[in-house]
């Protein structure tokens, strides 16, 4: 009855375990799409199988001696006390084997952190809860003046990218599984990330180290694009920005813009009526002082801290789910009016702290000095929303 | 105040003012039944059944919090929860689960067993004992008075900088945390003094160091790293009160801190912590598989040996928890193999287990099962720890739901099954009664399925990139097919009901058992070490008659000789080797009185705590709590004055028990 | 031990010290009451304390003698007495000294009671010494070393306090080897007589309380003062020339190398960046906005430099405009100190931010903020 029972049972398992693997998860650790990741699969990869091996030979030896030497009536077993040749092999044969897994990882720990090729730096900078990336100038890509972006890292696709993070507040931690492990972001320090993707594509992650209420909706995306691809995305950042025409929706949308928003968000180029640039003031309204750069926005398709998709259901699928060779062109259509996902953008709009919650008590706002945590209420009305969105699709 | 104005000693004879009263305004409480007999106790046998029941009571209370958590996570977008809430839900679950209970129900183990087994008649500080368990409680209700006033703490059980300061933390919540373990961590270093000086200085003639009982042996290690680790914890948790209380900037960037200070401090203490939460279990079950398998424990100095070497090591390898936080290359290498090489004396461990059972008569009760489904299930848990070793790898596996299926088997499989194989052997000579097997086999089977269901699709969904800490997940990163997040999070929350039913068996076992449970007799399970050799439940003073020892496994080798053939046969009962004792009972006997000394001190320390947080004054008022009660303390001696007795007590009385 | 007398004397000062408590939470203002509460809670604390000394006045039971020995000198009505008249004098003066007062009466006052009581306790007078040792000395000895200790680092703490810097210095070292030979000199010489010792210690405790007295009544020292009122230290004084307050502060070195963004590199009056991560020498360095960033000023150049970061300007008030500078201590060859840079927003066109070197033309590096 044991037998069967304990068959069964391994049966399940056995099943569960390989029928596991059997999602197509974009965080998934086993499928690397980036030669950091590489590497660390081709380290863990036999690890796991010497580990699995292990496991299942001290499972079934225990499950023989359960049967083997259950009470059957024989009498007082033989008072061994142990054996020390026995033991000390025991103990010697797992430290080779882990003596050997030790030097391969010695070997890979310093292999990843390596950063004497990389070819293109970015900033990434964390705070609650959305990640600020900058690129500093860099000729050689066209990127001749700093781009700011949030939310979708983009990357040329094939060029090994160090990512030097950090962070305004608290520890955050980037984590792209299928280009590279995780790398906190400690604010006050910095430190080295090297990402790379063998093709064009869309990479998820998510923040990995615990940062208050809203950890679970801090999202980012990598993209990566052709090196033509890219190239026409640093462009289109680089181009100036554009006033709406007279006497349109966006325009009006433009003024509700210029009176709430630049408060705390930037859009690079927008000038006053009397011809003064804006800049935006986050660093005396939020604690950690910025809040995301809308410049271009429409060119991204995720947005607050990539928690909500600026695309509607079917656009998001099409450009997500597009081979490597389409991908590029699909991502560069940014999001037009077609595709963009109004309920998502509204709500936040109406109603930002009910959709992603940001501090617990607004009572408590006075011990951060009365800053905010993340984007507060502000009460818009409806047709302010209107005249915003239209706005916002502007901004390509 | 109990001094008496003539000293008992003297033989003088000298005239004395007021011959009969006490300098004390109180009484000392002498009763040995009632209520008072165990508020004011010091018999480390009653301390060490409350410390059980307090800590059987957190685990309840954690429990509750890990099943709001599942119920939460079984599907996307859950409701059950808020972010705020379940943000103070798993610091809570786990705060509890580690400070509040396993911690404290190996201390009552410790308490109640090592003195039996090394053949003394207490520990060697019976009042600090009972300081430590009553400010093990007062320090758990304070911790726990948070949920009401305001939060609980919600920075999670690591509760790292910035994030735990004023500006990102304002309620009150992790004040309570911080001064609440401050107290527990008081208990903690004062017991660790007290068993390491009792089983240093106190074991029977004859019993060296490599002939104490195994479990003991483990605790003394255990008791070790706490008088170590502790300190470490308590400097860290200072200077974070500090920081949230008083305008310290220990961690504050802008003033030039580094956050990486707090993980470094936490983290010395936090890998220690948890050879603390694993050694007990692992001595327990030391003991329960030699006496189910009947022979000796197969390679005895290679299991203390290894014991010890865990102790050590376990020091070398706190970095491993900061794989990802940007420590450097070097850093990152070395505790890379320290790691590993700490799985080495802990695999030992596994041989010697497995090996006792090799070649034995195995009797399958439901100690002797916990037992064994430990041997199986923390070496799941301890694989899954050393692929986290690999540096490399752990980056892509830390914070994921991998780590927390490694730590749960670990702990779940590991400590707890073991702390439960020790309630199953230990019941009949505690309480007098056998727990019922058939339940207990049914709360065994249910444990071991609630948690492979629970805990093992967390492999799987860490591997495939679910991130822990998360109030809620989302079908974005869900993944495709039936086998996605969704299904391996519903399984899991069923799972963890099952184990909810798992663990009601188990108090229902309690509750019949002592209702109309069997009897048991003196040694139900033949067993091998000296707790058994005395009554169910022990008297007062332990041992009639100390024993000298001749043999590691001593009580087995009263019962048992080698014949011509070399076979073990049986020489004496249990009940026959107790007679030996009896007939040479020892005429006098001293036992230390009741005190209320230390719970009037240990009640001082929650009121301190309460006024750091709230206002001076009360916390100067709990001082002065704590200095009156040191006071009392200090003059006051161990044994209560012949005349609090009733009817009083003269000094040729044999047993001058309270 | 308790008579039946203290009891009731002792549940009345309890009620009362209850009573006031309640009352300072309800009725936080009044003086009069609070006073009368308090007057009354120690009055009977002190009848509490007598009653209990002299066991309610009553004979001594089953015709037991206590010790008939007669009382020994005693120091205690001398402090008794000090104390009452400190407490007094501070009335006029100043309320420290009636601190003082109130101290030495309560001392006096608690030993003298235990004394008396202990001395009746029984007829063996090594007995009584005992029995008042055991009560008495856990709060002594404790209490003498503490409030010894801070008197005397209190009283040396004022004497350097109030002299100039290197007369401090000479005065801490001769009175230190003066402690040093008499220690030396007490365990050399065991049998040194008992009243010669305590002459020493009692002169030498004297000596330096006094000292620290006068030391407290001169005052702080004239830079001191100067220093405190015009907070010199606070502010950055970022000149080519060594500055009057700036520079004398200590020099703060750094090792941490993971906190570090950048290093500034003064290289033979050359000024380079290396930015961690990025190989090679930088002219401009990017950081992100209102972020505490920190980079590390290495001086490779003979001569002392500092490192002057200019950061635009702010309004202080509607009209007033002041540049934002900040900028590290002149530091010699071969040393570093960090600067934090936390700037809250992006340059304005045409006036970019910059680090430079006063006193170095020509040296720059841009600080771009996106």
């Amino acid at each position: 009855m044991h037998r069967r029972v304990v068959g069964a049972v391994a049966g399940l398992a056995g099943t569960m375990f390989l029928a596991g693997c059997a999602t197509n998860a974009p965080q998934d650790t086993f499928q690397p799409k980036g030669p950091n990741a590489k590497i660390i699969d081709d380290l863990q990869k036999p690890v796991f199988a010497v580990a699995g091996i292990i496991g299942v030979f001290v499972t079934v030896v225990v499950i023989i001696a359960v049967f083997k030497f259950r009470d059957k009536g024989q009498p007082i077993p033989h008072q061994s006390h142990g054996n020390p040749a026995l033991e000390i092999t025991l103990t010697i044969i797992p430290a080779l084997i882990l003596t050997v897994v030790g030097v391969f990882t010695f070997r890979t720990v310093f292999d990843l952190a390596k950063t004497s090729d990389t070819e293109m730096i970015i900033n990434v900078t964390g705070q609650q809860w959305w990640w600020e990336y900058d690129y500093p100038v860099q000729n050689e890509y066209g990127i001749t003046q700093p781009i700011i972006t949030s939310g979708q890292l983009v990357i040329p696709a094939g060029t090994k990218v160090l990512l030097r993070q950090t962070s305004r507040d608290v520890i955050h931690s980037y984590w792209i599984p299928a280009l590279n492990g995780k790398r906190d972001a400690v604010p006050g320090r910095v430190h080295l990330n090297r990402i790379e993707a063998d093709k064009p594509g869309i990479y998820a992650g998510q923040c990995t180290e615990f940062c208050g209420l809203s950890h679970a909706n801090m999202r980012m995306e990598a993209v990566a694009l052709s090196k033509a691809d890219f190239a026409k995305w640093v462009a289109n950042q680089l181009k100036p920005y554009t006033s709406p025409a007279e006497n349109t929706l966006a325009k009006e949308g433009e003024t509700v813009f210029m009176n709430q928003c630049v408060r705390c968000h930037q859009v690079n180029g927008m000038k006053r009526a009397d011809g003064t640039p804006v800049i935006a003031a986050p660093d005396e309204n939020m604690v950690s002082g910025a809040a995301p750069n809308l410049s271009h926005l429409m060119s991204r398709n995720t947005f607050a801290g990539a928690t909500f998709d600026l695309l509607n259901k079917s656009c998001r699928e099409d450009v997500w789910g597009a081979e490597s060779e389409s991908f590029g062109a699909k991502y560069l259509g940014g999001v037009s009016e077609d595709c963009l996902n109004q309920s998502d953008l509204r709500g936040w709009l109406r109603n930002a702290p009910a959709m992603k919650p940001m501090y617990a008590n607004p009572a408590l706002l006075t011990s951060s000095g009365g800053k905010y945590r993340g984007m507060p209420n502000l009460g818009l009305t409806e047709s302010d929303i209107e005249k915003l969105v239209a706005y916002l699709l502007t901004l390509k | 105040m109990a001094i008496i104005e003539r000293s008992i000693t003297s033989t003088e004879v000298f005239s004395v003012a007021t011959p009969s009263t006490s300098l004390g305004a109180l009484k000392r409480p002498v009763a040995s039944t009632g209520w008072k007999s165990w508020l004011f106790t010091v018999d480390h046998k009653k301390l060490g059944i409350m410390y059980s029941a307090a800590a059987l009571f957190f685990f309840i209370v954690g429990g509750l919090e890990a099943v709001l958590i599942r119920l939460q996570l079984a599907a996307p977008n859950g409701k059950i929860l808020n972010a705020d809430l379940y943000n103070q839900m798993f610091t809570m679950h786990a705060t509890t689960m580690v400070f509040l209970f396993v911690m404290p129900m190996a201390a009552g183990l410790a308490n109640y067993f090592i003195p039996l087994q090394i053949g003394a008649r207490d520990v060697a500080f019976p009042r600090i004992n009972a300081f430590s368990f009553w400010a093990f409680l007062f320090g758990g209700i304070f911790l726990n008075l948070a949920w009401f006033l305001g939060g609980a703490a919600d920075g999670g059980w690591f509760m790292y900088a910035p994030n735990s300061g004023p500006v990102f933390s304002p309620s009150h919540g992790i004040d309570f945390w911080a001064l609440g373990l401050q107290i527990t961590g008081i208990a903690s270093l004062a017991g660790a003094v007290n068993l390491i000086t009792t089983v240093l200085n106190m074991r029977a003639p004859g019993m060296k160091l490599m002939r104490m009982p195994i479990f003991t042996w483990m605790q003394l290690v255990v008791q070790f790293l706490l008088l170590f680790a502790v300190p470490v914890i308590t400097v860290a948790l200072f200077l974070l009160s500090f920081q949230r209380n008083f305008g310290a900037t220990f961690f504050d960037v802008s003033a030039g801190a580094d956050p990486l200070l707090w993980q470094h401090l936490f983290w010395i203490f936090g890998h220690p912590e948890v050879y603390i939460l694993i050694l007990p279990s692992f001595g327990v079950i030391s003991e329960v598989l030699p006496v189910f398998s009947r022979k000796p424990l197969f390679g005895y100095p290679f299991v203390v040996f290894s014991g010890a070497a865990i102790g050590f090591v376990g020091w070398g390898v706190w970095a491993h928890h900061m794989f990802a936080s940007g420590l450097g290359p070097v850093s990152v290498a070395v505790f890379s193999v320290s790691t590993m090489a700490i799985a080495v004396p802990t695999g030992v461990k596994i041989v010697n287990w497995t090996m006792t059972l090799w070649g034995g008569k195995l009797e399958f009760t439901v100690a002797m099962k916990f037992a064994v489904g430990l041997i199986v299930l923390f070496t799941i848990g301890g694989l899954s720890g050393v692929t986290h070793s690999v540096a490399p790898s752990d980056t892509q596996q830390t914070d994921t739901y991998y780590i927390v299926a490694h730590f749960h088997y670990v702990l779940f499989g590991g400590a707890v099954f073991g702390l439960f194989s020790g309630f199953y052997y230990w019941w009949p000579k505690v309480f007098g009664k056998l727990l019922n097997e058939k339940l207990g086999t049914w709360n065994f089977w249910m444990m071991v399925i609630g948690m492979n269901m629970t805990f093992g699709p967390m492999h799987i969904l860490g591997l495939q990139g679910q991130p822990r800490r998360m109030y809620q997940w989302t079908e974005a990163r869900a993944g495709e097919g039936m086998f996605n997040f969704g299904f391996w999070n519903m399984f899991a929350s069923i799972g963890s009901l099952v184990l909810t039913i798992g663990v009601l068996l188990f108090l229902i076992n309690i509750v019949i058992t002592a209702r109309n449970g069997k009897v048991a007799p003196l040694d139900p399970w033949d067993a091998r070490s000296l707790e058994w050799m005395t009554s169910n439940p022990p008297k007062e003073h332990n041992f009639d008659s100390i024993p000298t020892i001749s043999h590691l496994d001593e009580f087995f080798h009263r019962k048992y000789e080698e014949d011509a053939n070399g076979q073990m046969v049986k020489v004496k009962t249990a009940e026959q080797v107790m007679k030996e004792l009896e007939d040479n009972a020892d005429a006098h006997i001293h036992m230390p009185s009741p005190s209320y000394w230390p719970i009037f001190l240990a009640s001082g320390l929650p009121v301190i705590a309460f006024g750091m947080i709230y206002s001076i004054p009360i916390a100067i008022f709990g001082g002065v709590i704590v200095l009156f009660g040191c006071y009392g303390w200090s003059i006051e001696p161990s044994t209560a004055p012949d005349d609090d007795f009733d009817p009083p007590a003269t000094t040729k009385d044999v047993v001058h028990v309270g | 031990m308790f008579s039946t007398g203290s009891k009731y004397f002792f549940g009345i000062s309890f009620l009362g010290a209850v009573s006031f408590a309640i009352y300072m939470f309800l009725i936080a203002e009044s003086a009069i009451g609070a006073t009368a509460l308090l007057g009354l809670v120690a009055a009977t604390a002190l009848l509490t304390a007598l009653v209990i000394s002299t066991r309610d006045g009553s004979k001594d039971e089953d015709g037991v003698a206590a010790s008939a020995a007669a009382p020994t000198a005693s120091i205690l009505p001398l402090i008794g007495a000090i104390g009452a008249t400190l407490l007094l004098v501070g009335t006029i003066t100043s309320p420290v000294v009636t601190l003082f007062g109130i101290v030495a009466l309560l001392a006096a006052l608690v030993e003298w009671a235990v004394l008396s009581w202990s001395e009746r306790a029984s007829s063996d007078v090594a007995f009584n010494a005992s029995l008042r040792k055991r009560l008495l000395n856990p709060i002594e000895f404790p209490v003498i070393a503490a409030v010894g200790l801070g008197v005397i680092i209190f009283s040396f703490a004022q004497i350097t306090l109030a002299v100039d810097k290197s007369v401090g210095a000479i005065a801490f070292i001769v009175l230190g080897s003066l402690v040093l030979a008499a220690g030396v000199l007490f365990s050399v010489r065991p049998s040194l007589k008992r009243g010669l010792v305590t002459g020493i210690c009692v002169f030498g405790a004297v000596g330096i309380v006094a000292a620290g007295i006068a030391g407290a009544g001169v005052g702080l020292r004239e830079d001191l003062v100067h220093a405190k009122e015009e907070g010199h230290y606070m502010h950055q004084e970022c000149g080519a020339e060594k500055s009057k307050y700036f520079d004398k502060l200590p020099l703060e070195g750094v090792s941490a190398t993971s906190s570090v963004d950048t290093h500034i590199d003064l290289i033979d009056g050359k000024l380079v960046a290396s930015v961690q991560g990025i190989a090679g020498n930088q002219a401009t360095i990017t950081i992100p906005r209102a972020n505490p960033t920190n980079i590390v000023f290495r001086n490779k150049t003979d001569g002392e430099y500092r490192l002057v970061a200019s950061l635009g300007s702010k309004m202080v008030t509607a009209d007033v405009k002041e540049d934002v500078v900040q900028c590290t201590q002149l530091i010699p060859q071969g040393s570093e100190q960090m600067l934090t840079l936390n700037i809250p927003k992006p340059a304005v066109t045409g006036k970019p931010f910059t680090l430079t070197v006063p006193g170095l033309a020509g040296q720059s590096i841009e600080v771009i903020v996106p």
